[in-house]
Order: C-alpha cells, then structure tokens, then sequence
C-alpha cells in the first residue's frame, strides 16, 4: 500500500536526519526538568508539556522537514511518481503524529502521576499533532528558505496558543474553545484530570472535522504551490 | 504515443507566453529530441506533457487521452530524469531507489544490477551526500527507469557526465529503444541528439522551427561537397570538390591515386550549423 510506504519513508528520512536524536534529547530534557517539579505543579506542568510537544514542535518540525526535502530537490521526485498529494500530506502528519504519541506516553509513563486516561491521552496527541503538522504544511507550502518560514509561524504560533490562555477561566472564556488548539489542549488536559464524556466526545468530534478541513486545504495548498509550477520561477 | 496540437501555456505571474501555437507527434518506440537554447520552452513544454503545469490551450494527447484527464496512475507509465539530481542525500542509493521505488504499483528492476550497470555498485552503501555530480546524474537516471516505464523524459541525461558514464547512459537510451520504449530527449547538446534521436525538432522562442531525422536535416542543409586534405612534396593542400558527378573529375581521381591522403569529409551540416542557419542563435 502506497501510504504505508510513504509512512515508511518519511520515518527513515526523519530518522536519517537526525530529528529523531532531537526529539529523544528533547524529551529527556522535558524528564529531568519535570522530575524537579513538586507534584502540584507536575499536574499542571505535565499536560502543558505534553501539549508542547506536537504543537510547538510539531510545527516547527514539519517546516525543517518539508525545506529538507525542498532544499535537496526530492519533492520533485516525489511529484512525478504515482504518490497522491493526498496521500504525501497524510503520511507526514502519520509519521509526525506516532513520534509525538511516543513522546507523550514516555514522558507521562516516566513521570510520577496517577488515573491517566491512556486512551485519551493518544487520540488527543494525534489529533493534536495532525492540526500542527497540517498547518506547518500550509504555512511552509511557499517558502523556500528557513527565515521566511520563521516568519511566516510566528504569528501563526500566535494565533494557536495566546487563545489557551483562556483555559485559565473567565467569564466566557469557553468560546475560546473554537480555536482548534484551545479545543485540543482542553481534551489534554481532560486525559490527565478528568473530563465529561461528552465534553471529550464533543471535542473529538470537533477536532477530528478541523483536521479535516486543515487536510483538504493542505492538499489544496500544497498542490498550488509545490505540486504545479505554473508560476515562472 | 505523444500528439501535441496547437499548444499555447503562459506563465501566470509574468504572463510570458512560453510556449506557442506548437504542434508535433512523438511516435512509439522513437527516440524524439527536442532541442533548443536555455529559454527556448523545452522544459516549459516538458514540463506540460509531464502534467506539472496546468492551465494550456489547445491539445496534449497522450496513451490516447488528454493529459488534463489523467490521474496520478499516469505516472505508473512514465519515467522523469531532470537535469539536476534529486536525490535524498543522507541515504544510500540503493536506499533511495526503494523509497521511490515503493510507490510504484509494479515495483522495479533488480537495484544492485542498475546500480552496477552505471558503475555505482562498489558505493550502495555510501551515502549520497559524499557523491560527485556525474555519481548523483547516475542514480538519478537509474532511478527514472528502474520501474519499467513505457515512455521517458530526459532532461539533459549526459549532463555533468565524463565521457565514459556518458556512453553508458547513452547505450542504455539506446537499449530502451531497442526494448521498444518511447523517449523523448529535452538538450542542447547536438552531438548527443546526433547520436541517439530518431527525429528532433527544434525550438526557439516556443515555437517549432524544424523537425526531422537528424541525418537528413544534415544532409539538407549541407554542402554537395567533399573535402580533402593530403600531402604532397612534403607540402599539406586541402581542396573541396562538388559530389556531383566526382567519380567523373579527373582531377580529384588524381589526388586518390597518387597523393597521401590524410582526410577526407562530405561537407554536411552539423545540427549546430543548422540552429543558427534557422535561427540565427547560438545553443548555450
């Protein structure tokens, strides 16, 4: 099947370049540093944490692998073989999002905490992770070198976590909850302390419908920009 | 196998029309060269038949259906070598031949008999970071093939290739052809398109000037003349005579006879001579 082949090669290219080293010494820094925590800023500290994981990094990862892949000149192989752009942009939302439920089920499992909700903690770290790996391909689609990615994430990373401040609560502050991060940080945070069922339910549901959309506009977008050269280089 | 009919695309952001009112037909199991200066639209009207650019007028037929309504399974059947090596540098050839490789429905040709077939075997293991240019032009064109594909583009496939490695790529077109595969060859090479097309056409401003057998268009465009240089009284001449009627010029049967005769040369154009003839531009 051609998508678990580019699963397959996406994780060896990951693994090739040396993102993998960077995620494992990422998370051993995230270890020793919540290992110092006192254990009721652990609980509060731990999801945030978990959460930084497939979004910050996410993001940022996604970019560094797509301009990798630009600056080597491979996505123009990739383009002339039978692969479906469709299927390019769900195998590295896939590969991103397994090292990311890795990291989260390390970091939690090594961690001095008790009634994680395992389950939840996995479909909220891939749906996590999908939306940031989807919106790094949407952001990262027109750029070719490092400096214009940065700058073009910024306020992309602004738009996605200054509105999980309203988890802090206040009036009305649940609204916030359409911004899709907000949406994933609170299903996060359920795994760890709890959350109604159709609270989790609901959030899911959402979840899953904005990865979507953020799917079929990376496939739109990449497409445009990568895909067809139709403007003069 | 290729029928192009009134062919027009320009570019969006510039709106320079690169191609223009073109038409031709690449038949099965010909070598077709299209040749022309950097600019021409070569690779802009590659590029079309390949199905990275959208938006054209007129017509690109081809396994019998207009491009526009092929789907990705279009690129089970064809094979694309760049000019440029495009290659992930921190695997290994044959790492890169599979990861490509496993994205083909039919799978591909035996790795380490392509690789040595290109002199690239005894570095399977070494990654693709440390290879030269002609290494990298290698494994890319291996890797444009390695899937059996019924039609190819190349783009320049001796480019940054020392005469030997470019011998080989080039009896293996010609080994393609031989097995009944299309190829249609993007250069500005003329001894390259001398030696392996069938036909060529070539380009200037997006627009077809010329199309033929590269031997006839030599022939055409050439002198009725030979040419001879020989020695005699220790003393090098040289003198062109008129094919016509030659076996009949006493004078030339004399030199044959009875001088050392270091060269001799029928005086037709090189496709080189022919492009500027046409168009009065140079090919770089």
């Amino acid at each position: 099947m051609r998508l678990l082949s580019a699963i397959w090669s996406d994780i060896k290219f990951q693994a090739k370049q040396g993102f993998y080293l960077v995620y494992l010494i990422i998370t051993i820094m995230y270890l020793i540093l919540l290992s110092m925590l006192p254990p009721n800023v652990l609980t509060i500290a731990l999801p945030l944490v978990v959460f930084s994981d497939p979004s910050v990094l996410g993001l940022f990862f996604i970019g560094g692998i797509i301009l990798l892949e630009k600056s080597q000149g491979v996505m123009m192989a990739i383009v002339v073989t039978p692969l479906k752009t469709e299927e390019y942009v769900l195998s590295k939302a896939i590969s991103l999002a397994l090292v990311s439920v890795f990291a989260a089920i390390t970091i939690t499992a090594l961690s001095p905490i008790d009634n994680v909700n395992w389950f939840l903690l996995i479909i909220s770290t891939i749906l996590t992770a999908g939306l940031f790996t989807l919106s790094g391909i949407m952001i990262n689609a027109g750029c070719n070198n490092v400096n214009q990615y940065m700058v073009k994430t910024i306020p992309y990373m602004l738009l996605f976590t200054l509105p999980c401040f309203s988890l802090l609560g206040f009036e009305y502050s649940y609204l916030f909850t359409v911004v899709p991060s907000v949406a994933a940080l609170r299903l996060l945070l359920g795994a760890y302390h709890g959350i109604v069922r159709y609270e989790a339910l609901g959030l899911t549901l959402y979840l899953v419908v904005m990865n979507y959309l953020f799917f079929r506009n990376s496939v739109r977008i990449f497409e445009n920009k990568i895909v067809y050269q139709d403007q003069k280089l | 196998m290729i029928e192009i009919g009134n062919l027009e695309f320009t570019y969006q952001n510039t709106q320079k029309t690169a191609v223009k009112d073109m038409s031709f037909k690449v038949k099965e199991g010909e070598v077709y060269g299209f040749l022309g200066p950097s600019g021409a639209g070569k690779t802009t009207t590659q590029r079309l038949i390949i199905g990275l650019l959208r938006n054209y007028t007129g017509s690109i037929k081809i396994f019998g259906k207009e491009r526009s309504s092929w789907g990705k399974e279009f690129y089970e059947q064809i094979g694309v070598a760049f000019d440029f090596p495009n290659l992930y540098l921190k695997l290994t050839p044959e790492e890169n031949l599979k990861l490509i490789g496993a994205y083909y429905k039919n799978g591909i040709s035996d790795i380490p008999a392509m690789l040595d077939r290109v002199g690239l075997l005894p570095d399977r293991n070494t990654r693709v970071e440390s290879f030269s240019k002609g290494m990298k032009m290698r494994l890319n064109f291996i890797r444009s093939i390695m899937h059996n594909p019924k039609l190819m583009f190349f783009d320049e496939p001796t480019s940054g290739l020392d005469p030997v490695n470019a011998h080989i790529i080039k009896e293996i077109i010609l080994e393609q052809k031989a097995a009944g595969k299309t190829i249609f060859l993007t250069t500005h090479n003329m001894t390259v398109a001398e030696q392996l097309c069938d036909r060529v056409s070539f380009i200037v401003d997006g627009k077809i000037v010329v199309t033929g057998s590269p031997a006839n268009l030599m022939i055409e465009h050439g002198k009725r003349r030979l040419n001879i240089n020989y020695i005699k009284e220790n003393a090098e001449y040289s003198e062109e005579f008129d094919l016509n009627q030659i076996g009949e010029n006493e004078h030339f049967l004399n030199i044959i006879k009875n001088e050392e005769i270091r060269t001799i040369h029928t005086c037709e154009a090189t496709l080189e001579d022919i492009f500027i003839k046409l168009t009065g531009k140079n090919l770089q």
